[in-house]
């Protein structure tokens, strides 16, 4: 089915993006902590892709509970839960001022994150094969 | 009756060969003895000749200890050691019982080894080389001495004085000061807990408890080459040589600097001034400094800190001697002198070095007209404006606000300010592109004309809200070209704008829940966020606070805590009786000498690294501190870390480097250098503890630990350290001494109790909803996290003294050292026949009691106030009799001994509630108030939870 198939690679690119994201964040968190970047422009990068980071995993979850993916969508639920959470505390963004006292905390964090959305990206992979396939 | 034994020891038996075989020896300031009186009988007496006062040495049946190695015994608290393995030699003779003196209630168990019971019956002779002796004369009573003393025991005596090691400096002694001794000759010493009569408690007998008493001791640098302790101090003399070793080091392990502090007339640090660039280590960049080893004939220097070897400028290029000692060490400070600061050339600028830069924003709305704030900081910035240093480049200007802002053209072709209003709060936007931040000398009139008028501007300003938010916003705009310091007044809850700020703190309930942090912690991002801007643009910034009520002080010191300013708090000002202290503080933070867009970093050697660093400042990476300004009155606390599971080296060297720009526009580079033996064993450690920085470092660390958790569990956390660290202290010492009747503690850490129980009953984590206002609490926190450590001790320790005498009597020497003696800081000591006066370094409290004479009072304080009933009323002002200005002279001295802040002398009579509960009896810190123990409490306390599980 075609419809499947668009969904699927639709789904795919909302991962990678949401796993080019993260990488990044990992990047600027890195660098700051071998003093590549100042913490100002680190925080500021990384600030910069939370919201939109929110907003794709939302539209991920959406995308999953109309197109009638329960599995997906419940697996979704608990992270999206908790970036709503944050949002709502306004504590999703990096604060600048401690980054160096959470830099072990945030990385940490992201790279939690990171398995999570690698995960869902070998079951994106795998149900675009079986999209392939069945097309 | 050790001692006897010990006597008698052959004269071989004290060489160090001997005293390295011994397992372990307690050399004992049994201060907590009960029977002090009657031990020194016991031992006493038996001695028959020779037996003298201890400077006595002819009378000693050996020969004379080796002088040097075993300083004689002085007079003072004897202090004693014995060997536990040293049997007497047979037929010494002990007290008999008859000669044994004992009175009812005194309580044996008090001695580490007695046998079993309290039994009166003198100890055999068998048992006594492993009895320590209990000798101790209380403390406060110095040279009381209940029998002649024994004779020296050589080897086994100290010299009598706490503080000092008493075993002898094996061939590798470090810097001069400090042993690393191979046997485990330790001191300690320990508080006797005696039972209750008829009760299963237990007490300790508060005279015999440690006090910092001498005040302030002087602190000596530990080497010749080391920097003075006064800028830089480590929690521990000597550094664990391993993980597991620190992991046993309950104690915070780290240091404080203090870059700037200031140094006695003579003790300045010396100036260097390149002619090339400045010697630093190509691989760790440490400056070079007096520990670096210079080898090849002086043509290349080994780092002292990573150990590579460098090639020395050809311009610095020197001869060695046949030491290998760099032939003009002495006239160069930096390779003699553990403190150096450099003129930095080109290379370290990014930018010209700025002028200094003042920038004044004020809140004018009603409650700081009413106050007379804007009248006293008008007034004061007027008479400060030729103190402030960097003259001619200073840079000065104002904004002034309340639901508008107001910016002042301060041109200097203008004769009088041009005023202009903005009211848009939500993009603020400056009127002017320049000429809102001018140089002081050519605008002079002009700004003395605004200082002049300002006061009177807003007399009828009759609006109460208070837009500090835009108001901010736009003071960044006008400094963000320079940076510089912002002093901010504000004296209402900002109302308008961003960074509104809500009413909060009045619920009882909250306290005791997980919320109760919050309200320690800025409620509002938009602070945090301007806090990050002003850091990365060169601003610090200083608040006055003005609360008539609320001000959330929590939320404003955001501000100052991320770009090294202070916060000052002014609950419920009024002018008439706080003008004179806000004037000083003010006039001290304009005219103390500041270095301006400063960065400071801490370099340590390999194995060993800077985690977490406490105090107002930003980190820009890792390890480097931004400092958009500092000052002398600002330290800092950091803790290490081990990196490496065990430390090859010997010697760990610390670096501090504080690059900045001086007031005159001089980049410079102060450097610290230090060096720390690393020691393998626990004992080491303990011994070379400094309970001032271990203080320091709690103190900070329990600060920051309450804007994370309940104020309950802060307090918990600071005692479990100190539990731990004397449980695993008292673990090392032997089984005998730990099932005694004893809390056992090192002697360098006899003072830690009381600086914790001080610390848990800080305002910052004294008690909960009831106990201060969040604003006095976070006032306190902010304040502790940035004075030093004499500040921070006497406000930990305040000193009481009783002043009724003194005043009629007169002084018997000039200035402080004529002052009477401190007294123990509890209401035992307070007498309704006194005047007395606590001073911990922020205010002092003048307590009168009820009994004292009418005319004393109204000499004291002038007739027609002092018998007003309102207290709070009286201002202490210098009256026509000796008495006032006897007084006067002595709070005159005592401000001036620590002119960080002015101590405001606020009176207090005996009997008045509730000013003598706030002012006076929650701060008499060993008593026991609501909730918290008091010191003999605390102890005991301790000392359940040491014996639990150890």
């Amino acid at each position: 089915m075609a419809s499947d198939l668009l969904l699927w690679l639709i789904c795919f690119l909302a991962v990678v993006s949401l796993l080019g994201i993260l990488v990044y964040q990992l990047m600027c968190l890195s660098d700051l902590e071998f003093d590549y970047i100042n913490p100002f422009d680190s925080a500021s990068r990384i600030n910069a892709f939370i919201v939109p980071e929110f907003l794709i995993h939302g539209a991920l979850g959406c995308i999953c509970l109309l197109s009638g993916h329960w599995l997906l969508f419940l697996l979704n639920v608990p992270l999206a839960y908790y970036h709503i959470n944050l949002y709502l505390k306004k504590e999703h963004l990096l604060d600048v001022t401690e980054i160096f006292n959470l830099l072990d905390r945030e990385k940490k964090y992201r790279l939690a994150k990171l398995a999570f959305y690698l995960l869902l990206f070998f079951i994106v992979i795998y149900k675009i094969l079986i999209a392939i396939i069945v097309l | 009756m050790a001692g006897p034994s010990g006597a008698f020891l052959p004269p071989s038996s004290f060489s160090p060969s001997n005293l390295a075989s011994v397992a372990l020896s307690g050399q004992e300031n049994s201060q907590g003895s009960p029977r002090s009186g009657s031990a020194g009988g016991v031992g006493g007496p038996a001695q028959g000749p020779g037996y003298g006062s201890p400077t006595r040495f002819p009378a000693y049946p050996g020969p004379p200890p080796p002088s040097g190695v075993f300083p004689p015994p002085s007079g003072g608290r004897p202090t004693f050691s014995n060997p536990s393995q040293a049997l007497p030699p047979p037929g010494v003779q002990f007290g008999s019982p008859s000669q044994q003196s004992v009175s009812e209630g005194q309580q044996y168990n008090s001695m580490p080894q007695s046998p079993k019971s309290s039994s009166t019956i003198p100890q055999p002779p068998q048992f006594s080389s492993l009895n320590l002796p209990q000798y101790g004369a209380p403390p406060l009573s110095q040279g009381f001495y209940g029998g002649p003393p024994p004779p020296p025991i050589p080897g086994q005596y100290s010299d009598g004085q706490v503080g000092k090691y008493s075993h002898p400096p094996p061939a590798s002694s470090y810097g001069g000061n400090y042993p690393q001794a191979q046997g485990l000759v330790e001191d300690f010493q320990s508080l006797a807990l005696v039972s209750v009569l008829g009760s299963p408690d237990i007490t300790v007998d508060p005279a015999t408890l440690p006090r910092p008493l001498d005040g302030a001791e002087e602190v000596k640098p530990s080497g010749n080459l080391n920097c003075h302790p006064r800028y830089l101090r480590l929690t521990t003399n000597a550094m664990p040589n391993a993980q597991s070793l620190a992991s046993r080091w309950y104690l915070p392990l780290g240091a404080v600097v203090h870059p700037l502090a200031e140094a006695p007339p003579g003790e300045e640090v010396p100036v260097v001034n390149f002619v090339g660039t400045i010697v630093r280590c190509r691989r760790c960049r440490t400056y070079i400094n007096a520990f670096v080893m210079f080898t090849d004939g002086g043509r290349r220097w080994r780092c002292n800190v990573c150990s590579l070897l460098n090639e020395v400028p050809v311009d610095y290029y020197c001869p060695l001697d046949e030491n290998g000692r760099r032939r003009d060490a002495d006239e160069r400070p930096e390779l003699s002198r553990g403190s150096v600061e450099f003129v930095a050339p080109t290379e370290y600028m990014v930018r010209p070095p700025m002028p200094p830069v003042y920038f004044f924003l004020i809140d004018v709305s009603l409650s700081a007209v009413k106050s007379g704030m804007i009248k006293v900081a008008a007034e004061t910035i007027k008479a400060s404006l030729d103190k402030l240093p960097g003259f001619p480049r200073t840079q000065i200007g104002f904004v002034t606000f309340d639901s508008t802002l107001h910016f002042y053209n301060l041109k200097s072709s203008l004769t009088q300010p041009q005023m202009m209003v903005v009211a848009d709060l939500d993009d603020p936007f400056l009127p002017l592109p320049d000429d809102l931040l001018v140089n002081l000398s050519e605008s002079r009139t002009v700004v003395d004309a605004l200082l002049d008028s300002l006061p009177s501007m807003f007399e009828k300003n009759l609006t109460i809200e208070s837009a500090l938010g835009p108001a901010l916003k736009a003071t960044f705009m006008v400094m963000s070209q320079l940076g510089g310091k912002l002093l901010l007044f504000q004296s209402t809850l900002p109302s308008l704008g961003s960074g509104r700020l809500k009413l909060r703190g009045d619920n009882p309930l909250i306290y005791g829940t997980e919320k109760e942090c919050l309200l320690r912690v800025s409620e509002e991002h938009f602070y945090k966020q301007m806090a990050a801007d002003f850091s990365k643009y060169q601003i610090a910034v200083d608040t006055y606070i003005f609360g008539e009520r609320y001000a959330d002080v929590a939320s404003l010191g955001v501000l100052p805590k991320y770009t090294g300013g202070q916060v000052y708090y002014y609950p419920a000002f009024q002018a008439r009786f706080h003008g004179e202290k806000f004037s000083y503080d003010l006039t001290r933070d304009l005219s103390r000498e500041t270095a301006w867009e400063a960065v400071m970093r801490i370099r340590c050697g390999k194995g060993v690294r800077f985690s977490t660093f406490h105090g107002h400042f930003m980190l820009r990476s890792a390890d480097l501190m931004a400092l958009p300004a500092v000052d002398c009155d600002k330290a800092f606390a950091m803790q290490l870390q081990l990196e490496d599971t065990v430390l090859p080296l010997q010697t760990i060297y610390f670096q501090v480097a504080l690059l900045y720009t001086s007031s005159i526009g001089e980049r410079r580079i102060r450097v610290h250098t230090m060096a720390t033996p690393v020691v393998k064993d626990l004992l080491e450690l303990y011994k070379a503890a400094d309970v001032d920085a271990i203080t320091f470092l709690m103190s900070r660390l329990a600060v920051e630990k309450t804007l994370q958790t309940k104020l309950e569990d802060a307090r918990q956390a600071c005692q479990q350290r100190l539990v731990r660290s004397l449980r695993e202290y008292s673990k090392l010492l032997s089984v005998q001494h730990r099932s005694s009747n004893r809390l056992i503690y090192p002697e360098s850490l006899k003072l830690l109790p009381i600086y914790t129980l001080a610390i848990l009953k800080s305002l910052a984590l004294r008690g909960g909803f009831g106990d201060c206002t969040p604003d006095e609490r976070s006032a306190m926190g902010f304040e502790i996290m940035t004075m030093s450590i004499p500040r921070l001790l006497k406000l930990l320790y305040p000193s009481l003294i009783r002043l009724d005498e003194y005043l009629i009597q007169g002084p018997k020497a000039d200035g402080l050292a004529g002052l009477p003696t401190p007294l123990a800081v509890s209401s035992g000591n307070l007498d309704p026949r006194g005047a007395f006066l606590l001073n911990d370094g922020l205010r002092f409290v003048l307590w009168l009691g009820k009994g004292l004479p009418t005319e004393f009072v109204k000499d004291l304080l002038g007739p027609e106030v002092a018998f007003t009933a309102d207290s709070s009323q009286i201002a202490v002002v210098e009256q026509e009799t000796a008495i006032s200005k006897r007084l006067m002279s002595v709070l005159q001295a005592l401000r001036q001994s620590c002119p960080a802040v002015y101590q405001l002398c606020t009176v207090v009579r005996q009997g008045e509630q509730p000013r003598e509960g706030t002012f006076m009896l929650s701060n008499l810190l060993e008593d026991r108030t609501a909730g918290a123990n008091g010191y003999a409490e605390f102890v005991v306390q301790i000392y359940r939870q040491v014996s639990q599980l150890s």
